[in-house]
């Protein structure tokens, strides 16, 4: 843990594209917020590990945002409880029941709807706003923390010689 | 984009996946073999065990190799075992955790194997003592011991008889009515009171009053006497009452002391089975052994299996009575012909080994989800070519889509050859017979309606008892070609009520009728003749004086006519008196002054007429002087 949480730093100080890490918090917020073992989890897998995403970055988040999905599931059910009575939509439901490859998606599971539409709508702003925050973080904040005497003292310290032997 | 994608990590993925996917396949048997042993042991509540169980690839499923249930009630047999049963899986339902088995075939299943080592589950094997003493002491209670008739005196002896409780009651009423009539006529004047008032009404109504005075006091004394006439009376009119209400009383209980011995004649022959009603039970008593044993068998399944009926109805009972959707979510359900419900078996064959011939099992549409599935669960059971079975069918339908759910079981039977069936009484075998059955179990909301017929031809019994009821039966079976039973059972699935009737009983009726016929008199002789015995030793004292209160009724009617009669006495008016013994007087003395007169008058005339007379005489006489 301690590690992953140095890697997740080094991360964010080197010079990785803060779009890479910001895409990977967009893609754990999905794995995070609907039920682990579906297919469109493993889907989210594949492509964390494909795309040159920061995997430290996208395990830290999952279980980050796997804290917050506690407080979140009660209402992501209740939503895709109402978006599959919704009459609407009902049809389509219905349509893509008889189909094995999308009941496979557990489309019809009110938490797998419901999260993965909550994740879907909120992955772009989170990815947006990460960017947003790790430029300023690289920009003003680390360049401020590395003039402050406990950084100083940090830096002499056992878990800053573990982050330097891992960003080297 | 070259940046953006990582080559090593398609690899590392597909890499991890295959580990897992191994993983998955190694560990996976000794798991499904773990779970089916614990997993059914829970149910069956005895040692469930698996040899092995492996994976297959094509087709995707696993072979389960020797499982064997053992039976809860005795540990060294095994309810059913089987030697390999290969159930076939569909992958893409199990890729949201549900388990569908589209086909399962079962080689070699045998029922009531013996085995090696108890089937007992640990917890259970300290119970088990006890339970067989109590077992031990059920059977005891329940042996046919009791079937030979008792005798006059341990039939009145055990039984709590309507004639000594009327006689009772005819007892205390004649008691207490008795004292209440005794209160009644302490209060009433008798004879001797009677001829008193008499007198004394006598002496102040004759004679003239000597004065005033003397008036005023014979006044006094008159309505004093009449005062007491008047409670007399009122105590007469009350215990003319009190001997009504003890005669309308006794009367009744006499009637009912008299009845009583009829009653309890009646309500013995009907306990005791001696009239034409006795050999109502003789059926069940012949095949409810039989009968119990079956259908404790059935129950016990369905007992093993009813938990599993009802979890879907317990599970949408509680979605109703709390709509809101569940914090881990559920999956929503379309119309579709091929719903995912977590567990299903679609299709299942068995070919059961029995002492009897091979069944042939099948079942469609086992599920933990039968409101997913939208089809009722159905097991066929076939058995035809057995030894001694022409052809057998059971349908099964355990449909639990709705609430509350309904499960059916249909049996035909066609010519069961039975041969040597011990009935259980008094050595009693039914040696051979043909018999065809039709049978409906309907169970809901766990009440239990069933309905079975069975028609028993070409009969023949044979009894080998040498008590003489054992004989008896034996002579009046013989007689019997053929007949029916009908059993019935119907209330709480738990503890249901059942019910066995038959024609047999007709016919041992009028078989027994005549073998017993001089014994049922005997013994009804013997009854009535100990039941008149009781009658009379509460009637004999006491029913004669019933005719004692109809005679005091007569007496109290006779002294109250007296009494009215001396009450109607009357004093004359003083002042009048004294006017009539004037007026008398006057009369009286007129009376004689008339008579005084009228007698000169006679006495003037007589001597007037003598002296006519005389000179009529004188001149006669002168006349014939003349001449």
């Amino acid at each position: 843990m301690l590690s992953m949480l140095a890697k997740l730093l080094k991360a964010l100080n080197s010079e990785s594209a803060p779009g890479q890490i910001a895409l990977a918090f967009s893609l754990a917020l999905i794995v995070a917020l609907t039920p682990m073992f579906t297919p469109h989890n493993a889907l989210i897998m594949l492509l964390a590990f494909i795309l040159r995403i920061n995997l430290s970055a996208f395990f830290l988040a999952v279980a980050a945002f796997s804290a917050l999905a506690w407080f979140i599931d009660p209402y992501a059910a209740r939503l895709g409880e109402s978006l599959l009575a919704n009459p609407a939509l009902v049809d389509t439901w219905r349509d893509m029941y008889q189909s094995d490859f999308w009941r496979m998606t557990a489309f019809n599971h009110s938490l797998v709807l419901g999260g993965l539409v909550i994740s879907l709508l909120a992955a772009v702003p989170v990815f947006v706003l990460s960017k947003v925050l790790i430029n300023l973080y690289r920009h003003r904040l680390l360049a401020w923390f590395n003039k402050l005497k406990i950084a100083q003292v940090l830096k002499a310290s056992k878990f800053y010689n573990l982050y330097k032997s891992i960003a080297e | 984009m070259k940046q953006w994608i990582r080559w090593s990590g398609l690899a590392a993925f597909i890499v991890i996946s295959l580990v897992l996917v191994a993983l998955f396949w190694f560990v996976a048997g000794p798991l499904i073999e773990k779970g089916i042993e614990s997993f059914g042991s829970d149910a069956a509540d005895a040692k469930v065990e698996v040899d092995s169980v492996s994976l297959s690839l094509s087709p995707l499923g696993f072979v389960i190799h020797g499982l064997t249930v053992a039976d809860s009630r005795k540990p060294m047999t095994n309810v059913l075992q089987l030697d390999k049963a290969t159930a076939e899986l569909e992958l893409a339902p199990l890729f949201l955790g549900k388990a569908i088995i589209s086909d399962l075939a079962v080689d070699n299943l045998q029922f009531g194997t013996a085995r090696t080592t108890s089937g007992v589950l640990e917890k259970k094997a300290v119970k088990e003592d006890e339970a067989e003493q109590v077992a031990a002491q059920e059977e005891a209670a329940s042996s046919f011991s009791s079937v030979d008739l008792p005798s006059a005196e341990e039939i009145l002896a055990r039984e709590s008889l309507r004639t000594e409780q009327a006689g009772t009651e005819f007892q205390q009423s004649y008691s207490s009515n008795k004292n209440a009539v005794d209160n009644a006529l302490s209060n009433v004047p008798d004879d001797k009171a009677l001829s008193q008032y008499e007198q004394e009404i006598k002496a102040l109504t004759s004679g003239s009053f000597k004065s005033l005075d003397d008036f005023k006091a014979r006044k006094k004394k008159l309505d004093e006497l009449k005062a007491r006439f008047k409670n007399d009376k009122a105590a007469i009119a009350t215990a003319k009452k009190a001997v009504a209400e003890a005669r309308s009383d006794i009367s009744d209980k006499l009637k009912a002391l008299k009845a009583a011995p009829g009653e309890d004649l009646d309500s013995i022959r009907g306990k005791y089975q001696l009239s034409a009603g006795g050999a109502a039970n003789m059926s069940a008593l012949l095949f409810g052994e039989q009968a119990g044993e079956w259908a404790e068998k059935a129950l016990y399944w369905y007992e093993k299996v009813k938990p599993y009926l009802a979890k879907d109805e317990a599970d949408s009972a509680a979605e109703e009575e709390s709509p809101k959707a569940p914090r881990d979510g559920r999956f929503v359900h379309f119309p579709s012909d091929n719903p995912w419900p977590g567990f299903l078996l679609r299709n299942a064959q068995l070919t059961a080994s029995t002492a009897s011939g091979n069944l042939l099992i099948s079942a469609q549409d086992i599920t933990s989800e039968p409101r997913v599935l939208g089809r009722p669960t159905r097991v066929l059971i076939n058995g035809s070519g057995l030894k001694q079975v022409e052809d057998m069918s059971v349908d099964i339908v355990l449909d639990h889509r709705k609430t509350p759910g309904t499960d059916t079981l249909t049996l035909n039977i066609k010519d069961w050859q039975l041969h040597d069936m011990n009935l259980g009484v008094a050595g009693a075998k039914l040696a051979s017979s043909l018999v065809q059955v039709q049978g409906l179990v309907v169970v809901s909301r766990g009440k239990l309606n069933a309905q079975s017929d069975a028609q028993f031809g070409r009969t023949q019994f044979s009894s080998k008892g040498k008590t003489t009821f054992a004989k008896e039966l034996g002579l009046a079976l013989a007689k019997v070609q053929q007949f029916d039973v009908n059993a019935k059972a119907s209330g709480k699935i738990t503890s249901p009520d059942f019910s066995l009737g038959s024609d047999l009983d007709k016919q041992l009726n009028a078989a027994f009728g005549a073998r017993l016929k001089d014994k049922q008199a005997e013994l009804e002789a013997k009854l009535q003749a100990r039941l008149e015995q009781k009658l009379q030793s509460y009637i004999g004292d006491y029913g004669g004086k019933l005719g004692e209160f109809n005679q005091l009724d007569g007496t109290l009617d006779q002294r109250l006519n007296k009494v009215s009669e001396l009450a109607g006495q009357n004093l004359e008016d003083y002042q009048a008196q004294k006017e009539r013994e004037a007026r008398e007087k006057s009369e009286r003395e007129k009376a004689e002054a008339k008579a005084k007169l009228d007698a000169e008058k006679a006495a003037a005339k007589a001597e007037a007429e003598r002296k006519k007379k005389e000179a009529a005489e004188k001149a006669k006489d002168k006349l014939k002087n003349l001449f």
